[in-house]
């Protein structure tokens, strides 16, 4: 299992390289849903399924379709992906970082790191993560008010933003 | 440092290393964005199951929803901008200003 994590921590530091590298939007969306899908399962070794599964949902099922909708919308005719040749000096850059840094701290490296939120976990329904997120609805409840307040001031926001009749997207240029 | 903690340490260092330095679209600059609040949440649930608190596992949820109106709003400002300079190139916002 501890071979299986260390591959997903790679693959999740090769998704943001490929995301910070500066390709075209599509690529640099699709890297992006590939460090969101390999959070979650790191979140899932460690036992917490229902951050995991909200960090589904809420990534891969809302934003991340929103980004790839407006990657469509301003779509450019040549797009950059990673092999060509800005980007993979870019990219070559990045990985040579990281591999400093993993040579760096190499001699302190701490393999005993596994903690799960598992106190009983012979057949138990009851999960650390989710006593501990339905602690929101009670000791937390001012600041689910105040998420919820900032949302609905986030659609004021959004809508005056785009506001305007004589200016719109699909106007003939 | 566990793997663990440089994973997260340098994946949100190379997110701001590509906000801060490579500005060729706002949408890559967006999309570094949430890069480092994917690492964000990850890291604080990591680190509170780490610790074994798991009164704190709610701080995640708050930083989502905190991240979901930071996206709503830089996506509106993607379309403004594609609205009025017909596209969403950084260096055309200094060159064509109206």
């Amino acid at each position: 299992m501890i071979y299986f994590v260390m591959l997903m921590l790679m693959c999740f530091i090769i998704g943001l390289v490929g995301v910070a590298s500066n390709p075209s939007p599509y690529f640099a969306a699709f890297g992006l849903v590939m460090s969101a899908a390999i959070g979650c399962g790191l979140l899932a070794s460690h036992g917490t399924s229902f951050l995991s599964f909200v960090l589904f949902l809420i990534y891969l099922g809302g934003m991340l379709v929103v980004f790839v909708y407006s990657a469509a919308l301003t779509a450019e005719p040549y797009p950059e992906s990673w092999l060509d040749w800005p980007v993979l000096v870019n990219v070559m850059m990045y990985l040579l970082g990281v591999g400093v840094g993993v040579y760096y701290f190499f001699g302190e490296w701490n393999m005993m790191h596994w903690m799960g939120v598992d106190e009983l976990n012979n057949f138990s329904l009851w999960r650390g993560d989710l006593s501990g997120t339905s602690l929101m609805y009670s000791d937390g409840i001012m600041l689910l008010f105040l998420a919820g307040w900032v949302l609905l001031l986030t659609l004021f926001v959004v809508l005056e933003l785009i506001r305007g009749l004589g200016r719109g997207a699909l106007r003939v240029v | 440092m566990t793997p663990m903690h440089f994973t997260f340490t340098s994946a949100f260092i190379l997110s701001l290393l590509g906000l801060t330095i490579h500005r060729t679209s706002l949408l890559s600059a967006l999309l570094c964005l949430e890069g480092m609040m994917l690492t964000l949440y990850i890291a604080l649930t990591l680190w509170s199951v780490e610790n074994s608190s798991s009164a704190y596992l709610m701080s995640p949820l708050i930083l989502l929803a905190f991240s979901a109106c930071e996206a709503c709003t830089g996506l509106s400002l993607l379309i403004a901008t594609t609205r009025t300079h017909g596209n969403n190139h950084l260096q055309n916002l200094n060159l064509l200003q109206c």
